[in-house]
């Protein structure tokens, strides 16, 4: 592995250890479920190509399957996990065998017009669902009996979840596969060419992201011990996006960056008196990110000359 | 050594941003005491609570001296952008640094979350914002009250007011969320002792923009009465289409729920239509009076109900917290339950301790064509008052768990 | 049912059709020519309602002077867009296309709640087309029967315009190969600016027509861009006649299918794309993509 990224992903690991002290730990919650989310966004936009506009429909999906299996069932917490995780995996198998065979703007358009499907049913699933009112939680219930109300907590337990997915993600795109992955990124013809089934490596990897972004919307709902609306809503597909672009898509470490980033801003925006523009600063940012800075910030930090003693 | 000059300065970066807030206010005992204020400050609410409701609840805290039990209060204004996942967390933060109270909530969605973290937390929330039945109904709790109106109230103020004049068939325009099943529920309870009922009722999704084709089937079916039981953008929406198709002039027009500034956004559109509200600026003289002073503070804009609520209510709590000498939420609940009163807001009003709910009079008015408008925000014309223990839903029919 | 009401319900459907089929062809025309899908087209849409309130309240135009002024100025607005900003994304992937202009949305739609509030602002329906038209079997309203008739000579206009005339073909030669038009002489460049303020404009001009009949808001634009999506994917991406067809017959299905059973409606256009994608992936009226 590159030096730089060995450097930065320690950096963000030891910042991510260090969160819950320096600020409200609900936010470190949140700021550590949306860094997967991204991450899980990004294997398919940075290593794959492929730009969902629809990721929003796992993340959420799985938040209420978590809530509802909690709030209404009374399941175990860890049970309920593994449930939306399976929830998500077979959304996006679904999905993913849809969408999978067209690329570009196309797959963007199409990810963002099937997650309103399931916008729509939720809403209209209103005694399952809450409808609009969302599902609060009473609890995050219990893991094998083991209470988590303590934030801090479970913000380490959400941790070391995170860092097992992110390790996933880093062994996945290194494997073969991802050099498949990263070849058809850059000439898919070539690649099918040379007998690789294309449209498979493209499912698996649209359901692992999904898996994963499903993962991390109910971790994100436990954190919360909320589900709601929102969290399906295509904002959320379009701000997952920001988050990576803007931390550098195709490293990995750049949408735990984004994500950590763009939700602390958020925070501390929120407190002053332009607290309601968050929308507007980001989307400033963002354009600005797209016009003069695509590789993101990681992409920044990783493309600038090592020391000479490094190599 | 370029890259880990970069390296540390994105770490410092990360660092600097952290301590602003890292600091958790300690809560001692002789310190502030903060009153959250959770409300809408930019979004579709911002002009029936928003800044108006910071403003009314600052008022309830002047006018009470500033201070009880010696602590200088402090009203913070919370932004929950009218997300369930926001206000959750900084309902729970504001909590965490010394708030005692949280009000306003407008929405129900963020109401409701709030209520989960009062209960979790024990501190108090009082809503008048959000109308959801189920916060004195299935998720009622020990540390939320219910202030303002519910769907309950507002089916039944206006169902019986309008079905006791003799209009027998309703049509319904519901939209198929968890508000409007509600509210054609209480309408269809509050119309059935006179004998009316809903002949049909169209459901349609969250995001319907277009509503001729229901208005189209609802002039179809000539009904005397088509109630429009959605909200907000929608409300104007299927408005435009039922005068569109000229419904004004067939039958009676009953909007379910609506604040006195929509009427604003587009007065010759609202003329002629029925609604029912919890308070009126200018139904009494000392309603009149604090309205006033509401203005002069609002660049002469006259409040909504929810504002005077937001006043009222926190009024309530500090002299509640003077009586018993403590801003513990369990005293508190102590004093108010079954406590009755009046004020310049609420007249005959209880704190209700079976479910929470803080039942008063309700109201219903006619919207005032802008010809008969004799000054500015006077649109209202009272024609109705619903008595308490006829407004709110009967403690025997109460569907809450009392767990406290 | 009647057969009348019947009736009624087919016009509401061609009335939302006309919406769709406006923004649905402007997307195309845009398309067609830059090769990115403007995310920000609902924005566009939005601003050409309020370009109509601010110019009714404060420069007292009439509604019918609102409909050529309105469009123009969103044009222009757009225009300077896409000579600023926009043209520097040549040449990359189509996909950061999409990415500015969703940034520019967000920031479009919060500035005009800064200015506007999010609650909305009033406007009626001009008082020539108010009222309603004995259509012999029944009465409809006048302005959607207006809405229905402007939408059909728009979008003819713009066929014709683009499949048919000198200038179009143009634009279509300038698409497929920009050197060669270059080098015959032809300014490209401006050639594109033209047809991105060509698309602006008709979305601004579907907002014209919808301030009257709906709340103006800022988020106005939000829910309607991702049905007109789902529709310019259903007709094929980049074919205008797809795009025009596929508009109206789908407000017809959607107006239709909320007769039958109300729920679907929301969801109605998307199960259709499914469908269609699953069985036709380059849309109904599409060539097969070269890839």
């Amino acid at each position: 592995m590159d030096r730089r990224l060995l450097v930065l992903l320690i950096v963000v690991a030891v910042v991510g250890l260090a969160l819950p002290k320096l600020i409200y730990p609900i936010v470190a919650i949140d700021v550590l479920c949306f860094a997967l989310f991204a991450v899980a966004l990004d294997l398919l936009f940075g290593f794959a190509g492929l730009l969902s506009f629809g990721q929003a429909m796992f993340w959420g999906g799985s938040a209420y399957v978590v809530a509802i299996l909690i709030q209404t069932f009374h399941v175990d917490g860890a049970l309920a996990l593994l449930a939306a995780v399976a929830y998500a995996t077979l959304l996006s198998t679904v999905v993913g065998a849809l969408v999978v065979r067209r690329s570009g703007i196309y797959f963007a358009m199409i990810t963002l017009a099937i997650a309103q499907i399931e916008y729509f049913v939720a809403v209209q699933l209103k005694d399952l669902t809450g409808g609009e009112n969302g599902l609060p939680m009473d609890s995050r219930g219990s893991f094998f009996g083991v209470h988590l109300s303590n934030d801090t907590a479970f913000y380490y337990l959400a941790f070391v979840i995170v860092a097992l997915c992110v390790w996933l993600v880093i062994r996945v795109v290194g494997s073969p596969f991802g050099t498949v992955l990263r070849a058809i990124r850059q000439n898919e013809t070539r690649t099918i060419a040379l007998g690789y089934q294309v449209n498979r490596f493209k499912l698996a990897t649209f359901v692992l992201s999904g898996a994963l972004c499903g993962l991390a919307g109910a971790l994100y709902a436990l954190g919360n011990r909320l589900a709601g609306l929102e969290m399906i809503d295509w904002h959320t597909s379009g701000a997952v996006v920001m988050m990576a672009i803007l931390g550098g898509s195709g490293t990995i470490v750049g949408p735990i960056i984004g994500a950590g980033i763009y939700q602390v801003i958020e925070y501390f925006v929120s407190k002053t008196p332009i607290g309601q523009e968050t929308d507007l600063v980001m989307g400033l940012v963002f354009a600005c990110c797209i016009l003069a800075f695509r590789q993101g910030i990681a992409g920044g930090v990783l493309s600038l000359p090592w020391r000479k003693t490094s190599t | 050594m370029r890259t880990t000059r970069v390296l540390s300065a994105v770490c410092a970066g990360i660092m600097l941003c952290a301590p602003l807030s890292a600091a958790p206010a300690t809560a001692a005992d002789n310190g502030p005491i903060h009153i959250a204020v959770i409300t809408d400050m930019s979004g579709v609410y911002a002009s029936i609570s928003g800044q108006g409701a910071v403003e009314a609840t600052k008022m309830a805290v002047e006018d009470f001296g500033g201070k009880v039990l010696g602590r200088p209060i402090v009203v913070d204004t919370v932004d929950h952008q009218n997300s369930a996942t926001v206000a959750e967390a900084k309902a729970r933060e504001e909590f965490d640094n010394g708030a005692e109270l949280a009000v306003d909530l407008t929405n129900s969605a963020t109401a409701l979350a709030v209520a989960g973290v009062a209960k979790d937390v024990h501190k108090l929330a009082i809503v008048s914002g959000g109308g959801s039945s189920a916060l004195t109904g299935a998720s009622c709790n020990k540390y939320t009250y219910h202030y303002a109106y519910d769907t309950y109230a507002l089916a039944h103020s206006e169902g019986t007011s309008v079905a006791k004049t003799g209009l027998k068939t309703w049509y319904g325009i519901v939209p198929d969320y968890a508000f409007g099943k509600s509210m054609l529920s209480d309408f269809t309870d509050a119309i059935a002792p006179f004998g009316a009922t809903f002949v049909h009722s169209d459901t349609m999704p969250l995001g319907t923009t277009d509503f001729s084709t229901y208005m189209l089937a609802a002039k179809n079916a000539h009904p005397q009465v088509i109630a429009l039981l959605n909200a907000g953008a929608d409300t104007v929406n299927s408005m435009k289409a039922a005068k569109e198709f000229g419904l004004d002039k067939q039958m009676k027009i009953v909007v379910g729920l609506f604040f006195l500034p929509q009427v604003d956004t587009d007065p010759a559109l609202w003329a002629g239509a029925k609604v029912a509200d919890s308070w009126y600026w200018n139904q009494t003289p000392e309603a009149r009076k604090w309205a006033d002073r509401y203005a002069a503070r609002m660049n002469g804009v006259r409040p909504g109900s929810i504002q005077a609520a937001d006043y009222s209510s926190t009024m309530q709590w500090l002299k509640a917290v003077k009586a018993v000498g403590s801003v513990d939420a369990d005293k508190v609940v102590a004093y108010l339950d079954g406590r009755k009163f009046s004020d310049f807001y609420a007249q005959n009003a209880e704190w209700r301790g079976r479910d929470h709910s803080v039942v008063h009079d309700m109201y219903v008015y006619d919207i005032l064509p802008q010809s008969e408008v004799k000054e500015k925000d006077a649109w209202y014309k009272l024609v109705d008052t619903i008595p308490a223990s006829q407004a709110f839903r009967p403690v025997a029919q109460s569907n809450c768990t009392k767990t406290w | 049912m009647s057969a009348d009401y019947l009736a009624s319900q087919l016009f509401n459907g061609l009335a939302s059709g006309a919406f769709y089929a406006l923004l649905a062809l402007g997307l195309s025309v845009i398309f067609g020519t830059l090769r990115i899908i403007n995310f920000a087209h609902g924005a566009m849409y939005m601003l050409g309602a309020f370009a109509t309130y601010y110019g009714v309240q404060y420069l007292h135009l009439s509604f019918f002077a609102a409909l050529i002024v309105a469009p123009l100025i969103v044009a222009a607005l757009g225009m300077i867009f896409e000579v600023l900003l926009l043209r520097r994304l040549q040449g990359t992937d189509p996909v950061y296309g999409l990415l500015f202009t969703f940034a520019t949305t967000l920031v479009v739609v919060n500035l005009m709640r800064w200015v506007a509030g999010a609650m909305g602002s009033p406007y009626e329906i001009p008082a020539a087309l108010s009222g309603a038209t004995n259509l012999g079997f029944t009465l409809y309203p006048t302005y959607k029967l207006f809405v229905i008739v402007v939408s059909i000579v728009v979008c003819a206009l713009v066929w014709w315009f683009v499949e048919r005339s000198l200038l179009g073909a143009r634009i279509r030669a300038a698409t497929e190969n920009p050197v060669l038009v270059r080098a015959l002489g032809i300014d490209t460049p401006r050639l594109i600016t033209l047809t991105f303020g060509l698309g602006v404009a008709i979305a601004a001009l579907a907002g014209v027509l919808a301030a009257p009949t709906t709340n103006v808001y800022p988020s106005m634009g939000d829910d309607i861009i991702i049905y007109t999506f789902a529709i310019v994917v259903i007709g094929g991406l980049g074919s205008i006649t797809g795009s025009i067809v596929m508009g109206f017959v789908l407000g017809v299905l959607q107006t239709l299918g909320a007769v039958w059973y109300p729920p679907i409606a929301t969801t109605l256009i998307f199960i259709v794309m499914v469908v269609v994608i699953a069985l036709r992936p380059s849309g109904l009226f599409g060539r097969r993509e070269s890839s």
